[in-house]
């Protein structure tokens, strides 16, 4: 039970340290994203690592298309791993998709969150009227359909162009956990992300947030890091980070491990 | 044009061609003139317990009360079949109709494409080839999928409140558990996990449905803060929705708890008085008539968006007038009121909120945010559509899916009883206090359905490989009724027993599961006609207290890999070893078979000529278990377990992948035993014979031979004298220096010398991330020690964890262990220290018959790579790169004279020398790089590793290279260097190999090449040796694993092509003979035993 959530999500606690850090990855990444920067972070807090439902080092028989309809049951899957180790406060990391749902999560549960990293966060994908989110709804259906058409291809193509910096090594790293997620589940929950829309909660959150964005990144637009921080309900800081790419935490690990690490003692 | 019965009788299995009969019986009753699919399900639903109704039990919505829905689908059926017309006569078989038999050919065509049976259906083609391909019998589970897919059935269903769709998802979930024990409790799993108020969590909330719409309702469950405020952009839509729901009737979304609860809308009104509008009085009475319709189940008050209470338009006094009023709703009707509202933005409720401040507390809000749009179905239809193209792709399901159903699927249809509530909860509250153990109760939660799975899935095959030829059908009839019957059984005793005194954290998953077991054994000895002394006994299991249970399966694990690895060790197992891949029944049963010849066996018991292979299978394991296990008192319930366990081992073998996680910890539950018994069996080699047989292997590497064997051997000894109990049975050896290929050969002939096979070898290398993969290399086979083919997904650990697991008795081959990963560097030293080898996620594998090979070219202390004494002209890194080339021999004239050193005419031409074009002048760059300093080389193969390899996960190479300039990566460095260190004196022996004297070598080949060439043209004419032909053949050389080799093909292909080169060209004393390779073409076909090309290019 608690257990079994723990080991299928491969819950992994490291690091000494009487504070409590989440790491917690984005789509098409696992726990394995963190790897470079957790020994800077080891000495100093408790690291919680798992990986997402939908991350291809889970079993795809535990996703159920069923469940993993809205962020919300991610939502549940965090704070059941937490409830479980038995954590009351603890600061939060997490990278796109994971920001969305630390975001819901310290909405649902504000006493458990002391602090907020979102990198390469966006409350929502599409555009809009007065909202550039950096896609429309139409490439958006292209790239899924052509997702569906060919997923390794697609891999091929996103992985370079998300990581964005020229680090080979951190484009094949994230290809690899990408081409390891079921391509049915990768489209789901794609889906699931585009059809997201935090706008109207962002305002819930009480929570201090720091907000990382790095100079050019594919998937959010530097406007959206500002729309963050103005309609984020807490304090609210911008870190800008000199690198390219929606995973600095691959491409640019010391750089983030910095700027990480300066955050999270405000 | 209907079909005959008959013939589609005969693309059915046993069980769907019952109901095919029952079906045609219905038809027959009615005196219809066709047999419908909606026949076919009036038959299943007669069934008493057949799998349609227990999966429409399941797919029900919660909002009517099962019974009342299945008598509504037996009248719908009913009434749908009164309508179909009845012929004139009376048939005795009314005929298959078109859309039934278009139903049987899809399931037909759906099963070939479902791998998990194709798999099956494969391995009877194998075994039956006779078997016309083209039948393929269609299993009741996807008869009955296809019938649901018939509209007309599922019109039916649906004028029964079923969707059709749910019923069959829900039997392609089964709760696989339920066929042994109805009563099994739920485990919870992702879902409502932390859920404390009990009440919710009997709700048994539907996942189906509208997420949105089920989180609403959630809040309306809670005692406080029970009114929902809904946020975002949706939020709007969501309400609709969901408001929409309840007036439907409830629909999937909704516990049962709300049925009967209606919305009452007041957007409308409270927008139009807040803008002036209306009355106040009007509206006063609104607000009492809601009051008074709070009867029965209670109200939902839905003021809709809020905006219309914080617009700017809105007339302050209205607004509050309404705020007021709703409080003292609120206030007066808590119990059956609740409010509603949606805010699209939260700057709109936070104005209102600016001017209520208490309104959150008088309303009891809760807000909720909604993030999504989507109806769930919407994205459940995308998702099976989307299955069916990802088929062809099914290398990407990284495990076969029907390992897990049983697991996670049972975790969301149980409802749980109340016993098994209180367990959970104790159990919840263990873990809690304990951390993250992990109890033994989730162990075999894991590992045992699968098993039963296996077994389950084993008396079919076993039956199909047995080949028992002409009882073969009746014999599975058999079986399977005898698994009916015990089904049955097992079920009535089941239900009847209500666990009498569990052990809290065990309960729910040990019992069914040994059960299970019990269950298996006991069908088997049925079906070997031996039923009178156990007869009464499987009644036994669930009687018994789990503690009692438990005790004979760590037992049996013990027993049961022991005999295995046993016959590994005796000499028998290298014949079988070629066969055992081919099935997997042939692997299970070759080493109990192996067993019957060992000496000490107690003869087998009196059944031995029963009918079928399976039953003797049985038999063996009862001989060895007796043989092995005198001293257990309780001995004739082993069997049982003992025959399922064989089918354990089955699962462990086949699907190792998938279950790594509890095979490991299977494996290390075993090792104390299975170490004692190596031990015994096993004889140790002495130091001589580890000796000579080393050296035969690797001749140029005495000392370290020599101390190798000693320290192996002395170990191996001394395991087999104190028979294990105290002693380390793990060897940690390190190989230390230079000389790559003659290090791997050692691990592996100590592998073949000690395990009995080459194939014992795990191999990895943790350099393998860094070095640039050349295609062609003279390694290649080498460096399949790589990640791109073992490590998806794995960590080095996990990797090396996984296949340890496999075959504990290997020598463990780690390569460049310097390079390794801070994880794998705990892992070792852990492993070094307590001889359990953790893989990432913490789980401990027994290393105790292993031995583990260490190499790093870094010998203890210094962290320089050995240098040679003087520059040497072919050292190991240039050899190393080698590839195989075409070669071939040019003939020049040279006007010069050529310079000739020695007295030989043979040279071997600088590298700068040749002059080449294109991609050598690149690799040249290299070289001089590599004279220019080892850093040179490393950023030289960086910049041309520039392809991308999906498998390949970047290591801290990539982080070094960017913290180049850091402090960190010195403090990583030096943290590496330490533990080096500190692990170099943990382990055994560290054994330093020399450097492999190339130079001497090159000596040597120029010589004997001089003297042929001498021989076929003289002292006159001049051969020049490209320095890369002679790297290639110094490469050869030091790989071949036969020495004089490469002489021999010095003699002959060499020899042959110089006396061609003589004849074609016949060289003058000007002449000069050139052997270079040819650049870009490699080699086709090999010498016998040596990687260089049999013929040479001549020009």
């Amino acid at each position: 039970m608690g257990s079994t959530l723990l080991e299928a999500l491969n819950v992994r606690v490291e690091g000494s340290g009487q504070k409590v850090l989440v790491l917690a990855h984005g789509f098409g990444t696992d726990q394995s994203v963190w790897q470079r920067i957790l020994s800077s972070f080891t000495p100093y807090y408790r690291v919680i690592l798992y990986d997402l439902v939908c991350a291809g080092s889970v079993n795809p028989d535990y996703f159920d298309f069923r469940r993993y309809t809205t962020l919300d049951a991610y939502v549940d899957d965090l704070l059941n791993i937490l409830d479980v180790l038995g954590v009351d406060r603890c600061a939060y990391v997490g990278h796109s998709v994971s920001a969305m749902i630390g975001i819901l999560a310290s909405i649902r549960r504000p006493e458990l969150f002391t602090k907020l990293v979102l990198v390469g966060a966006s409350p929502r994908f599409l555009n809009d009227r007065d909202y550039h989110g950096g896609f429309e709804r139409g490439e958006v259906e292209e790239v899924l359909s052509k997702m569906e058409a060919n997923y390794e291809a697609w891999v091929n193509g996103y992985a370079p162009l998300s990581v964005g910096a020229d680090v080979p090594d951190a484009v094949r790293e994230f290809s690899r956990t990408l081409f390891n997620m079921r391509p049915d589940i990768s489209l789901f929950v794609s889906r699931t992300i585009f059809n997201s829309d935090l706008r109207g909660v962002l305002g819930l959150v009480k929570v201090p947030s720091c907000i990382i964005q790095t100079a050019r990144d594919v998937s959010v637009p530097a406007s959206v890091a500002t729309y963050l921080k103005d309609h984020l309900g807490g304090r609210n800081t911008v870190e800008e980070l000199h690198t390219d790419g929606h995973l600095p935490h691959l491409s640019a690990p010391t750089l983030f491990a910095a700027k990480l690490r300066r955050a999270l003692s405000r | 044009m209907p079909t005959s019965v008959s013939l589609a009788r005969q693309c059915l299995t046993e069980e769907a061609v019952r109901v095919l009969d029952d079906a045609v019986a219905v038809a027959r009753r009615r005196s219809h003139a066709q047999t419908t699919s909606l026949h076919a399900v009036s038959a299943l639903l007669g069934l008493p317990s057949s799998t349609l109704r227990e999966a429409c039990a399941r797919a029900r919505c919660s909002a009517y009360s099962p019974r009342l829905q299945f008598r509504a689908l037996e009248l719908s059926v009913g009434v749908s079949l009164d309508r179909l017309p009845s012929s004139s006569r009376a048939l005795d078989e009314p005929q298959v109709s078109n859309s039934l038999m278009a139903a049987i050919k899809r399931s037909q065509a759906n099963q070939r494409r479902h791998p998990e049976s194709f798999h099956l259906h494969h391995q009877i083609l194998q075994n039956n080839p006779q078997q016309t391909t083209s039948v393929l019998k269609v299993e009741l589970k996807h008869f009955i999928l296809s019938i649901l897919d018939d509209p007309f059935v599922s019109r039916v269903f649906g004028e029964a409140g079923f969707r059709s769709c749910d019923i069959k998802l829900a039997i392609i979930h089964p709760p696989m558990v339920s066929r042994f024990s109805r009563t099994r409790c739920p485990p919870v799993f992702l879902c409502n996990l932390t859920d404390s108020d009990p009440a919710r969590r009997s709700l048994g909330l539907e996942v189906s449905g509208d997420e949105n719409s089920r989180r609403i309702a959630q809040v309306l469950l809670r005692k406080s803060g029970k009114n929902p405020v809904l946020f975002g952009v949706y939020a709007v839509d969501a309400l609709r929705s969901f408001v929409e729901c309840v007036n439907k009737g409830g629909g999937s979304a909704l516990p049962n708890e709300l049925f009967g609860l209606s919305v009452i809308c007041v957007e409308s009104e409270i927008s139009e008085f807040v803008n002036g509008g209306g009355s106040e009085e009007k509206m006063g009475l609104r607000f009492k008539e809601l009051g008074e319709q709070c009867l029965g189940p209670g109200i939902v008050v839905n003021l809709g968006d809020l905006m219309t209470l914080s617009e700017d338009g809105a007339f302050g006094e209205a607004v509050s007038f309404v705020v007021s009023q709703l409080t003292r709703l609120v206030e007066l009707h808590g119990e059956r009121l609740w409010v509603m509202g949606a805010a699209g933005t939260y700057e709109t409720y936070s104005k209102l909120l600016g001017r209520f401040p208490s309104l959150e507390k008088d309303w009891d809000l809760h807000p909720l945010p909604i993030t999504s749009s989507k109806p769930s179905s919407d994205g459940f239809c995308s998702k099976s559509s989307l299955l069916g193209s990802f088929v062809p792709l099914g290398g990407f399901f990284s495990t076969p899916s029907d390992f897990t159903y049983p697991f996670s699927s049972a975790n969301q249809s149980f409802s749980r009883c109340k016993r098994c509530t209180e367990k959970y909860e104790q159990d919840v509250a263990v873990i809690q206090k304990g951390g993250s153990t992990i109890s033994v109760a989730d162990q075999h939660s894991e590992s045992l359905p699968s098993c039963l799975r296996m077994a389950e899935l084993d008396t079919g095959e076993g039956v199909g490989v047995a080949k028992t030829k002409d009882d073969e059908t009746m014999l599975k009839a058999k079986i399977l009724q005898l698994q009916k019957k015990w089904n049955d059984t097992c079920q009535h005793l089941h239900q009847a027993q209500p666990f009498p005194k569990l052990d809290i954290s065990h309960a729910w998953s040990q019992v069914p599961s040994a059960e299970g077991f019990h269950f298996v054994a006991n069908r088997k000895e049925r079906s070997s006609k031996d039923s009178s002394p156990n007869g009464s006994q499987c009644a036994d299991p669930s009687h018994r207290t789990p503690t009692d249970l438990q005790k004979p399966f760590p037992l049996k694990q013990n027993m049961q890999l022991p005999v295995d690895s046993d016959t590994e060790n005796a000499n028998i197992q290298s014949k079988l070893i070629v066969k055992v891949s081919r099935s997997q029944q042939i692997e299970m049963e070759r080493p109990w078979l192996s067993t019957n010849s060992m000496p000490n066996m107690s003869p087998p018991p009196d059944h031995t000529s029963s009918s079928s292979v399976t039953s003797v299978t049985t038999d063996l394991g009862l001989g060895t278990l007796y043989a092995s296990t005198s001293q257990e008192p309780d001995s004739p319930k082993l069997p049982g377990c003992k025959e399922s366990l064989q089918h354990f081992s089955g699962s462990i073998s086949t699907k190792v992948d998938a279950v790594s996680g509890n095979t490991s910890r299977q494996i290390a539950h075993s090792s104390s035993c299975s170490g004692a018994n190596m031990g015994g069996q096993s004889d140790p080699r002495d130091f001589k014979s580890l000796w000579r047989f080393l050296r035969e292997k690797v001749c140029w590497q005495e000392e370290a031979i020599c101390s190798i064997s000693e320290a192996v051997s002395c170990s191996r000894s001394s395991n087999g004298r104190r028979g294990g109990s105290s002693f380390k049975g793990h060897i940690w050896l390190t190989f230390l220096g230079p000389d790559k290929v003659g290090k791997r050969r050692i691990a592996s002939a100590l592998a073949e010398i000690v395990f009995g096979t080459r194939e014992s070898l795990i191999s990895v290398d943790f350099g393998s991330q860094d070095r640039v993969c050349q295609s062609n290399s003279m390694f290649e086979h080498q460096e399949l020690d790589g990640y791109d083919v073992k490590f998806r997904a794995k960590t080095v650990v996990d990797y090396v964890a996984g296949e340890l697991s496999k075959k504990p008795h290997s020598v463990v081959f780690l390569q460049n262990v310097d390079k390794a990963d801070p994880l794998a560097q705990t892992s070792l030293s852990q492993a070094v220290r307590t001889g359990k080898f953790a893989d990432s996620h913490g789980r401990e594998i027994s290393i105790n018959n292993t031995i583990f090979v260490i190499t790093s070219t870094i010998t203890k202390g210094t962290r320089t790579v050995l240098p040679g004494k003087e520059p040497m002209e072919f050292s190991e890194e240039r050899i190393l790169k080698a590839k195989r080339y075409q070669m071939q021999i040019l003939v020049e004239h040279v006007a010069g004279d050529a310079s000739r050193s020695n007295g030989m005419n043979v040279r071997v031409t600088l590298k700068n020398g040749t002059s080449n074009a294109g991609s050598v002048n690149k690799r040249k760059l290299i070289e001089t790089c590599d004279s220019e300093g080892h850093m040179g080389t490393v950023r030289a193969q960086k910049v041309s590793r520039s392809y991308l390899d999906l498998n390949l996960p970047v290591e801290e190479e990539l982080e070094e290279n960017i913290n180049c300039g850091d402090c960190d990566s010195d403090s990583i460095s030096e943290n590496s260097e330490a533990w080096l260190e500190g692990f170099f004196e943990q382990v055994d022996d560290n054994v330093v190999f020399k450097p492999f004297d190339f130079d001497a070598l090159a000596g040597k080949i120029m010589k004997d090449i001089s003297l042929q060439f001498q021989r076929t043209f003289g002292s006159e004419v001049m051969l020049e040796i490209d320095y890369e032909v002679m790297v290639q053949i110094l490469a050869a050389a030091w790989l071949s694993e036969r020495n004089g080799a490469v002489e021999e093909w010095v003699e002959q292909v060499l020899c042959r092509s110089f006396a061609e080169a003589q004849q074609k060209h016949h060289p003058s004393a000007q002449s000069v003979l050139k052997l270079v390779t040819c650049e870009g073409s490699f080699v086709e076909e090999h010498a016998s035993g040596v990687c260089l090309p049999a013929t040479i290019n001549l020009k």
